[in-house]
């Protein structure tokens, strides 16, 4: 007997719109919104959408919506005076530049950005943003890899880095001027910059000393340089690849009216007043003191009658007198 | 100074004493210079001499005006004796007066003091007298010339007279003494007859004579300005130039004219009077000719050389004391620091000073020095005592430990101190080592000096020469070279004590003149 073999189907749930053809409609429908979204610059809500487009199924606008949400070609915003929520067209570039980063790492970027020339360190950087130490670490490293965003040695903060944007020329007081490299201070440069200023100064008072017959006044009077002079003379001398401002060959000639080489006197040239230098001999060309060993011996304290250290026996003496 | 043991500046006064005056006197200088005043009794108790020998040592002092005496407060029937430090001192000075005298007068003037400084206190006529007797072996003098030039030193004040006998002094056991101030300078009448007749007698004393009571001794005080005038002229040289060291010195001269040797401050000159005296000393024609110009040139100078103190007369010029040693005492200061430690050291300190106050990093960013080398010199510095500290707490927490401020300046008086202390017992070694150096080698020196003398001796009797030179070859080459070499180191060790005091009159003018600022 021949019995009626019925293959049971599986039960299979209705057809849904192939896959692909719901992508197609997709892209299409975020083109439309997109599209209705810049001639509403303003912004639309839900009423316009569902006008504009009334065949869109609820979920497919909700998740066309969510889309361009994360993807940040649009926003939502509340308008003010009403309670509504509209939606508006994103404008903003740097969400070209980071349509592929992560969120943490937008959040890290613009926190970095708020820094703006001075950079941030990244203790900073936690505090703001509440991220892990090692996370903000980690983005960092992969923001440097991306060349969008860059460190500096700082030089206030003994060789901690900070990070600011690629783009952006450190501030002063993060790289401390012309005098520092890499977080090092130059002291070798300093000393020929200073070298040459006291030079400069030393030729100028010699040649205002041929001068004498004219008076002593004169003389003087001739010696000066002014600090804008010193600072075209010592870039025509081409010492450093980069020029130095006035202000940083001030701080220089500041040193040597610390070191009691030169003067400094205020001149008002029109309406402003400049700074001039001029060489100046110390009062006395030496303390006399100096000239016998005790003047300058560093163990002078324990030196005495009796003990070790005594006068007559004493090294320094015995070399002076030699 | 009242203390057991001696301070450095004591040790050089009785280290003088010892060497100028032999041992005795030495050590009753050293109880006094420890003990301050004492009663004739309590000296050879604590001094182990007879009271012969010390009665003998006070009247030497006292003579070469050392020691004062005065009533006791406790007993009016008493003296108690004093050491007058500064002039013990000063002991070491007397060739610098020498010199000064021989270059601002001349020799007749030179041999009248230093006369005067052998015999302590003396009349004029005793000391024109042993002068003209000195210099009689080289030229002939007439006294009258000496007499001249002895007023001529009285006029300038280089030597003033003693105090005399007051008038109820015979009724006191212990006479008081003093002098009006018009009478300081006054050169009484001497008689040049008598004086003349003894020296063609070859008399080696002058008998008595009219002005024996009146006594002449050397005003130290006066030349411890002409010495500090030196240094001003020196550093205004420095500045400008040499004819701005001329003008200056004249200017100088007027302002002691005129001025209380003890005020800190000139009495003002006005200009006419500058111009006048300068046309009038006949200095160079470049003076004249740009005479504003340097008088400008040196009140404008930021050293306090010259102040001018207002328009009268075609302005007036004075000179604040205090100012001028400020800046003469901080150039000492910033010379020792350079050789002591260096230049950047010397930067750091003269920054800390110029601006008062200031904190580690200030330093280091203004100064432009490394940080751990302005590190390392700020420390050095504090540790010699250069640099002060001073803390100023920052927040009012009560319970967190409070973060402070530390600020390092430079307090200049105690800096000042600190380093006279230093100089004089740099002096104090100087001498110690020389004297060392002399008596260990004595035997040697003597010996040596006893062939000269004998050398000279046949020389002059007209031995020959072969047998000078047999005599002189008892002494090796090796030996002579030795003689010659403690000759030269002894010589360096004075002129090293000379430069060690040009330091302390420094030091000690402005701290003199700043405790009479205040």
């Amino acid at each position: 007997m021949a019995l009626k073999v019925v293959i049971k189907k599986e039960k299979v749930d209705d057809a849904r719109p192939r896959q692909s053809a719901r992508d197609d409609d997709k892209t299409e429908i975020e083109a439309r919104i997109l599209e209705l979204l810049r001639k509403y610059p303003k912004g639309i809500n839900d009423k316009i959408l569902e006008t504009h487009m009334p065949n869109l199924d609820i979920q497919i606008r909700v998740d066309v919506i969510n889309d361009l949400l994360t993807k940040k070609k649009m926003k939502l915003f509340q308008a003010p005076g009403t309670n509504e929520l509209f939606w508006g067209l994103n404008e903003q570039p740097v969400s070209i530049k980071l349509k592929e980063v992560d969120k943490e790492e937008n959040v890290v970027m613009r926190i970095i950005e708020e820094a703006g020339n001075k950079g941030i360190l990244n203790k900073d950087i936690r505090d703001q943003s509440g991220l892990n130490l090692t996370t903000i670490n980690k983005i960092l490293k992969a923001l440097e890899g991306k060349n969008l965003i860059k460190s500096v040695l700082s030089i206030s903060v003994a060789k901690i880095k900070v990070y600011m944007l690629f783009d952006l020329q450190p501030d002063r007081s993060v790289t401390g001027g012309s005098w520092y490299t890499d977080g090092e201070f130059e002291s070798e440069l300093v000393d020929i910059v200073n070298q040459q200023c006291y030079r400069m100064l030393q030729q100028k008072a010699e040649a205002a000393k041929l001068k004498a017959m004219d008076g002593p006044l004169i003389v003087r009077n001739a010696s000066f340089l002014s600090s804008k002079e010193i600072c075209q003379m010592i870039s025509d001398m081409n010492i450093v690849k980069f020029n130095l401002t006035v202000e940083e060959i001030e701080a220089i000639l500041e040193t040597l009216v610390y070191d009691g080489k030169i003067e400094m006197r205020m001149v008002s040239d029109g309406d402003e007043r400049i700074k001039t230098y001029r060489i100046v001999e110390t009062l006395l060309s030496s303390a006399a003191i100096v000239r016998i060993p005790c003047g300058v011996c560093p163990v002078i304290v324990k030196c005495g009658t009796a003990g070790e250290v005594q006068p007559k026996n004493c090294v320094y003496y015995d070399q002076w007198l030699d | 100074m009242s203390s057991f043991t001696l301070g450095h500046f004591s040790q050089v006064c009785s280290q003088l004493l010892n060497h100028y005056y032999g041992e005795i006197v030495g050590q009753v200088g050293s109880y006094l210079l420890r003990r301050g005043n004492r009663m004739l009794n309590d000296i050879p108790t604590a001094t182990g001499l007879s009271i012969r020998e010390v009665k003998k040592a006070l009247a030497v002092m006292i003579q070469h005006n050392l020691v004062k005496f005065q009533a006791s407060e406790r007993n009016n029937n008493v003296a108690e004796y004093t050491m007058i430090h500064h002039n013990v001192y000063c002991l070491i000075r007397y060739p610098k007066y020498l010199y000064m005298i021989k270059r601002i007068y001349g020799t007749s003037e030179e041999i009248l003091l230093e006369i005067l400084l052998n015999l302590g206190q003396a009349s004029a006529s005793n000391v024109i007298f042993h002068s003209a007797n000195r210099l009689n072996e080289a030229n002939v003098l007439s006294p009258s010339a000496l007499h001249q030039s002895f007023q001529r030193l009285a006029q300038d004040n280089f030597i003033i007279r003693c105090p005399k006998l007051a008038e109820n002094a015979t009724l006191l056991k212990v006479p008081t003494l003093e002098i009006e101030e018009k009478e300081k300078f006054a050169v009484p009448n001497v008689e040049i007859e008598p004086i003349a007749r003894m020296l063609k007698e070859k008399a080696t004393q002058l008998g008595g004579h009219c002005d024996s009571e009146i006594i002449w001794r050397v005003n130290h005080e006066r030349f411890d300005i002409e010495l500090r005038n030196v240094i001003l002229v020196n550093a205004a040289a420095r500045r400008v130039d040499t004819t701005a060291g001329e003008l200056y010195h004249l200017i100088l001269k007027l302002w002691r004219e005129s001025s209380n040797p003890d005020s800190p401050v000139t009495t003002p000159v006005s200009y006419n009077v500058i111009k006048d005296a300068v046309r009038k000393n006949d200095s160079s024609p470049i003076l004249l000719e740009h005479f504003d110009h340097y008088l400008r040139v040196l009140y404008e100078d930021s050293a306090g050389l010259i102040d001018r103190a207002g328009d009268a007369g075609g302005g007036q010029f004075n000179l604040d004391y205090s100012k001028v040693f400020e800046n003469l005492a901080c150039a000492s200061l910033d010379s020792i620091v350079l050789e002591r430690f260096g230049s950047k050291a010397l930067r750091l300190f003269r920054l800390t000073r110029i601006q008062k106050f200031m904190e580690q990093d200030q330093m280091q960013n203004v100064a432009m020095i490394p940080a751990k080398e302005a590190k390392m010199f700020t420390y050095k510095l504090l540790e010699h005592n250069f640099l002060q500290i001073k803390e100023l707490k920052k927040g009012t927490s009560n319970f967190a430990p409070v973060k402070s401020f530390i600020l390092y300046h430079v307090e200049l008086p105690q800096v000042v101190r600190t380093t006279l202390e230093a100089s004089y017992k740099g002096l104090f070694n100087a001498m110690v080592r020389q004297m060392h150096d002399l008596t260990e080698n004595q035997r040697l020196l003597e010996k040596h000096a006893m062939l000269e003398s004998m050398l000279e001796r046949l020389k002059g009797d007209g031995v020959p020469d072969e047998e000078i030179a047999e005599l002189s070859d008892t002494m090796p080459p090796a030996e002579k070279s030795l003689v010659e070499k403690i000759h030269l180191m002894s010589d360096n060790l004075t002129l090293g004590q000379t430069q060690a005091d040009e330091t302390i009159l420094i030091l000690e003018s402005y701290l003199k003149f700043k405790s009479k600022e205040l």
